[in-house]
């Protein structure tokens, strides 16, 4: 089976100090670490372990700049067998509409069984990719999948519901499959197999190979547009106990047994 | 806005909660843009919620197809876009859920309509409608606009808009023959299926210690384990300790894994995100330990102390230890 896997590096916001830059339209971007996105990591995994079964070929795909590129070659390492880097100056701006256009545009340039990408990302959380992607190939879409089997032109998943509940679909193939993090086990990536990947060739791509018009992608192709961001504000909530961790655990302890948080 | 549309989503025959939150937020829509208000329940023997809803808006639109008996998003994108082909002026508020998240996306690009997901409030300025979600691991709010488009579809976090009964005369059910055509699906329901159940039921627990990505490495659980004893309550967790098989999915609190209504929830190294805080209810007393002064948790909690979970949840423990005599 042949499968594409879609990623996207995003900085590390999950405990960082986060505070809101000059325009007053991102986050300061700058003391952040970057990595792909968490969810993603459970599909490049997702896919290699199909092709262990089935056979077939593992393509990683991003929409990023040069940047992006350590990020393809983990994904190489992890077991995928090409990378390819979606780039031109004008996808600047993209919001998750115009990346999806992009990526369908490269998809329909190529034959696959499956697309796999993770559910949300980190820094949009919109959680909107696979399934406009899918719309846009014309194929059906399964989010927050925890569940992979592979049958002969279709699969089985079982996505994610409230509470506990699961529900199992059957989806034709070709499809476009969003995971859920805790789907596998993202294998250790060692130090052999990065380096075993370090040659492979990893192209670019851009927009007039991929057929867009300059309308379509970056800002111009974007559906929304962030007007302002801000830091909801502080001091809502939770008494902060102050003092050092030895004497705010002391004080902690003494209304948790006061609250009856001490059976 | 010429109309305002909720999108009635339902399971297993019942209207669920997140059906009432994107009413109030249509309702308020409404109000704010002169629009039209109608509900879209779309179903398989669908009467009795036509009913319901109608005693709280002033037009039902029914489509009543075995296909749409559950959530499935193929046949709810192709129903939804004939219902609504060759309209304008429109938004189309549906409530948050983890069977939304599998149609809304499709659906805008079916609609060729602007998406907002996650929506936790609107603006109305000068006619245009304008969404506040999150962002940044929903540390950061973004206002965000829709570049003048005449259709938008927007989803709702649970839990940002109240509804309240509006008690006002009976709504017009209209209902309309299904759309939908004879080509097979390629997208089929099959079953639901249940959680395991495990050796500890974290949902009928009094007190609870709940770790979360906060830990970091750490992999020996023992510290917290030690802790929870001494409280007499029971561990749980948060999304990444299970993802890390850590904790089995039954210890997992949040609207995915399970809901828990103790008396005292102790949050350490959680960041509070909304999948998580929407699996905790009965408004417990809830105590946050985390670096991150400005984690999420902190404005669930009513006691927070900011620090390394090493530095307090031993000596915790050992004035916990110490109180108990």
């Amino acid at each position: 089976m042949d499968i594409i896997v879609c990623v996207k590096r995003v900085p590390d916001t999950s405990e960082a100090d986060l505070a809101i830059d000059k325009g007053g339209k991102d986050i300061q971007k700058g003391g952040l670490d970057y990595d792909i996105n968490d969810w993603d990591r459970f599909a490049i995994e997702e896919a290699v372990l199909i092709k262990e079964k089935t056979g077939g070929k593992v393509t990683v795909v991003t929409v990023g700049d040069e940047d992006a590129e350590e990020m393809l070659r983990e994904g190489l390492a992890r077991g995928a067998d090409e990378a390819f880097l979606l780039w031109d100056e004008s996808f600047e701006g993209s919001d998750g509409y115009a990346t999806a256009h992009i990526l369908a545009a490269f998809l329909k340039q190529r034959s696959y069984d499956l697309v796999l990408t993770g559910t949300l990302a980190d820094d949009d959380c919109g959680g909107q990719f696979g399934g406009m992607l899918a719309a846009m190939l014309g194929v059906p879409v399964a989010t927050l999948v925890h569940k992979i089997e592979v049958k002969n032109g279709s699969i089985t998943v079982r996505r994610e519901l409230e509470a506990g509940l699961s529900e199992r679909l059957d989806i034709d193939l070709p499809a476009v499959v969003s995971v859920a993090t805790g789907i596998n086990e993202p294998r250790f990536v060692s130090i052999r197999a990065v380096r075993k990947v370090a040659s492979i060739e990893i192209p670019t791509v851009d927009r007039g190979e991929l057929g867009l018009d300059e309308a379509d992608v970056g800002s111009a192709g974007a559906k929304v547009e962030i007007e302002k961001v801000f830091l909801p504000p502080e001091g809502e909530g939770a008494e902060i106990i102050a003092g050092s961790p030895a004497d705010a655990a002391a004080r902690l302890a003494e209304i948790l047994k006061e609250k009856g948080g001490i059976a | 806005m010429k109309t305002i549309y909720v999108l009635a989503e339902h399971r297993q025959q019942h209207l669920r909660d997140t059906t009432w939150d994107a009413l109030a937020a249509g309702r308020d829509l409404a109000q704010k843009t002169g629009a039209e208000l109608a509900c879209l329940l779309l179903g398989s023997g669908v009467d009795a919620m036509a009913d319901q809803l109608a005693k709280e808006c002033p037009k039902v639109v029914v489509v009543d197809d075995p296909r749409l008996a559950n959530f499935n998003s193929e046949p709810f994108v192709k129903t939804l876009t004939g219902l609504l082909a060759g309209q304008d002026s429109y938004v189309l508020v549906i409530g948050n859920s983890n069977s939304i998240i599998d149609l809304a996306p499709g659906l805008s690009v079916a609609l060729d309509a602007a998406l907002a997901t996650d929506c936790i409030g609107f603006e109305v300025d000068g006619g245009k409608v304008k969404a506040l979600r999150q962002i940044y691991s929903y540390k950061v709010n973004a206002l965000v606009s829709f570049k003048g488009a005449s259709r938008i579809v927007a989803t709702l976090r649970s839990g940002f808009f109240s509804f309240a009964p509006s008690g006002a005369a009976p709504g017009a059910i209209e209902k309309v023959a299904s759309p939908l055509g004879d080509e097979p699906l390629r997208k089929r329901f099959l079953s639901y299926v249940e959680a395991e159940k495990g050796d500890v039921d974290i949902a009928s627990a009094d007190i609870i210690v709940a770790i979360g990505r906060g830990i970091g490495d750490e992999e020996d659980l023992s510290m917290f384990e030690s802790l929870a004893d001494a409280m007499g309550g029971v561990v749980a967790c948060s999304r990444p300790i299970v993802d890390k098989g850590l904790l089995p999915k039954y210890r997992q609190v949040g609207t995915s894994g399970v809901e828990v209504k103790p008396k005292v929830y102790l949050a350490l190294g959680i960041s509070g995100a909304f999948q998580h805080l929407g699996g905790i209810k009965g408004n417990p007393l809830i105590v946050a330990v985390n670096k991150d002064p400005r984690a999420p948790i902190f404005r669930a909690a009513q006691y927070g102390i900011v620090a390394n979970l090493a530095d307090v949840v031993p000596a915790l423990e050992e004035k916990i230890k110490e109180l108990k005599g």
